[in-house]
């Protein structure tokens, strides 16, 4: 959210100076452990309206971003807007069922559309490889985007707009003042995108663990993000470059930031091998694993007063809702702004 | 006369208990959990870390809702698991109150009888109030009181599947057999009539998380589970009717001239 904040300020000429606890190169958040799904019909099944209207709205900014983004850095983000699937076993039929159902009750007639029933040969059409599979569900509005390109495209971009960056420095955030350990520095008005690093500011803020693994392997071509929905072990396949699938995520209401369990493990990879046996040769490149930042309501977090404001809550939404978050933002700075200018 | 749940000696008005997991977040669950009037619900640890207490600010957050917490083992295969488990909640919570699960097969979740009975003696000689979700077996069950477990929580039928009471033969046989016991239908409840229809068995309470927590609208069917409880409860207090093979007429017949029966007739008056 940070870099994606300061990167579209300082396209609107703002002077943005960019504070990073860690490092930027190797960053240590959530975002970079995340998927990179844009995908606001599957999490209305799991989240209240408000979560499914910001991504829309987010998704509408990010092509538009993005080609902005690869033009001025050179570097392809893979942005891909292929929608994505959902498929169930047949003995788990009913879970599609259910979705469906209550996705429609959430959608209201007139966006039903949205979501199509797949039989056995147009999910064959969208996913060959699925072939296990008689049935599914088609979002064709999701999008998705490669995060480990994006992150460090984001840097480039923000290095070319001359944005004073601040690694390796925590700070505390207050109305107009960034204090780190060397002393306070002061600023028209301070952002506060920590994540959980806000925790004592944030009321009730907590870290929801995720687990992710990214495997490997030339056998299985999957063209879109993957859904399998299983009554006990939720499941999401997205394809990625180099034969690479990213599969997850585990959510458990933790905190714990130690390596990934053995059973998560054993419950990823068995989901990811019923969807295709030829995973079983996959390679496993990479686990990861960090904490979401949420809130009581799940709901993100826009807090503002003169001189701060505060975006944090996006539990496992940042790139679903970082730009509907990143407009509102710029919104609340423009109101801010008036403000100011008439009081003085 | 006050109708109260007494479990482990402390008396509860409410007969429904519900699970915390599954929500769509931590706010609905809370909201649902005072809509369901519970006064008793259950928690997992297994999978929270425990030993880090690095679920604190999620248990706090449940904590508040003032009800009798019931830890429970969710996730443990074997006794060992259970009593470390146990022990971990009882030092976090500070209740000795445990919902006991040892389950024996993945597929259905199937409690473990062999490793029910074997953790619930060790549990109760290390000062647990000990409510072991069973299944429905009546051997099982006797054995579950010999160690002294107090209260028993047999299943309506697997977790999560929704299918209600699945062996009604086997629960009212528990029910007649163990007349004095608190007898809680545990897991399997997936609509509020099956609720019903267990407490107008004259089963003590009813335990669910999945149908209140995966409802469109938890909060709702929460109350709605309420009602459902209240309604069988004191409809068995009420003493239902027995089923008969012969139709008796509400309205008595006898002496009614037979043009008024047919002024009945047309009125679409049952007769």
């Amino acid at each position: 959210m940070g870099r994606l904040l300061a990167w579209r300020l300082s396209e609107k000429g703002h002077q943005v100076t960019l504070f990073e606890s860690g490092s930027l190169e190797k960053p240590a958040g959530a975002c970079h452990t995340a998927a990179g799904m844009i995908s606001p019909l599957s999490e209305l099944f799991h989240c209240p309206l408000p979560v499914y209207q910001l991504g829309m709205q987010s998704l509408q900014h990010w092509p538009s971003w993005v080609s902005q983004l690869e033009q001025t850095t050179g570097t392809n983000v893979d942005y891909r807007e292929k929608g994505s699937i959902l498929i169930a076993h047949p003995q788990d039929r009913n879970e599609l069922l259910q979705f469906q159902q209550e996705l429609n009750a959430k959608l209201g007639p007139e966006n039903r559309d949205q979501l199509q029933w797949l039989d056995n040969n147009s999910l064959r059409n969208l996913e060959p490889e699925l072939d296990r599979f008689d049935q599914g569900l088609y979002l064709s509005s999701e999008a998705d985007i490669d995060n480990r390109k994006l992150l460090p495209a984001l840097l480039k971009a923000i290095k070319q707009n001359k944005i004073e960056i601040c690694e390796n420095t925590p700070v505390d955030c207050t109305p107009e003042i960034i204090q780190t350990k060397n002393g306070s520095e002061h600023f028209d008005l301070v952002i506060d995108t920590r994540g959980l690093g806000a925790k004592n500011q944030i009321s009730r803020l907590r870290g929801v663990r995720g687990e992710v693994m990214v495997v490997e392997t030339p056998e299985v071509q999957l063209n879109r993000p993957v859904r399998l929905l299983h009554p006990r072990y939720q499941l999401y396949a997205v394809p990625r470059a180099n034969n690479q699938t990213v599969i997850g995520a585990t959510e458990i209401e933790s905190e714990d930031m130690s390596p990934i369990s053995l059973r998560s493990t054993m419950e990823l990879s068995s989901a990811l091998y019923s969807i295709h046996p030829a995973f079983a040769e996959a390679r496993v490149i990479e686990t990861r694993v960090n904490c979401r930042p949420a809130t009581m309501d799940n709901l993100p977090v826009v807090e503002s007063e003169p001189g701060l404001i505060r975006i944090n809550g996006l539990f496992r939404h940042g790139y679903l809702l970082g730009p509907a978050l990143v407009v509102q933002t710029e919104t609340e700075i423009s109101r801010l702004t008036q403000a100011t200018q008439q009081v003085t | 006369m006050a109708d109260k749940l007494k479990l482990y000696g402390k008396e509860f008005h409410s007969r429904l208990l519900v699970g915390t997991a599954l929500y769509p977040s931590p706010a609905i669950m809370r909201e649902s959990v005072a809509a369901s009037g519970s006064e008793i619900i259950t928690l997992s640890l297994r999978r929270q870390s425990p030993a880090q207490q690095q679920g604190k600010i999620i248990w706090d957050y449940i904590q508040e809702s003032g009800c009798q917490l019931l830890p429970n083992t969710a996730g443990c295969k074997t006794p060992k698991e259970v009593i470390a488990l146990a022990e971990m909640s009882r030092e976090i919570f500070g209740t000795d109150w445990l919902k006991l699960e040892v389950i024996g097969d993945d597929y259905n979740l199937q409690p473990d009888p062999f490793g029910l009975i074997e953790a619930a003696r060790e549990l109760v000689q290390r000062g647990f109030k000990v409510l072991p979700y069973c299944t429905d077996d009546l051997v099982v069950c006797r054995k579950l009181l010999d160690v002294g477990c107090e209260v028993l929580m047999p299943w309506g039928s697997p977790i999560g599947t929704g299918r209600g009471l699945m062996n009604k033969y086997n629960l009212q046989t528990l029910r007649e057999r163990l007349p004095d016991t608190p007898l809680i239908i545990d897991a399997g409840i997936g609509a509020p009539s099956q609720a019903c229809e267990a407490m107008e068995m004259g089963f003590d309470a009813v335990l669910l998380n999945t149908a209140i927590a995966k409802a469109q609208n938890p909060v709702l069917m929460a109350e709605s589970f309420r009602l459902a409880v209240q309604s069988g409860r004191a409809a068995r207090n009420a003493g239902l009717m027995l089923k008969r093979q012969t139709a008796s007429p509400s309205t008595p017949t006898l002496d009614m001239p037979f043009w008024q029966q047919t002024i009945s007739a047309e009125n679409g008056e049952k007769v």
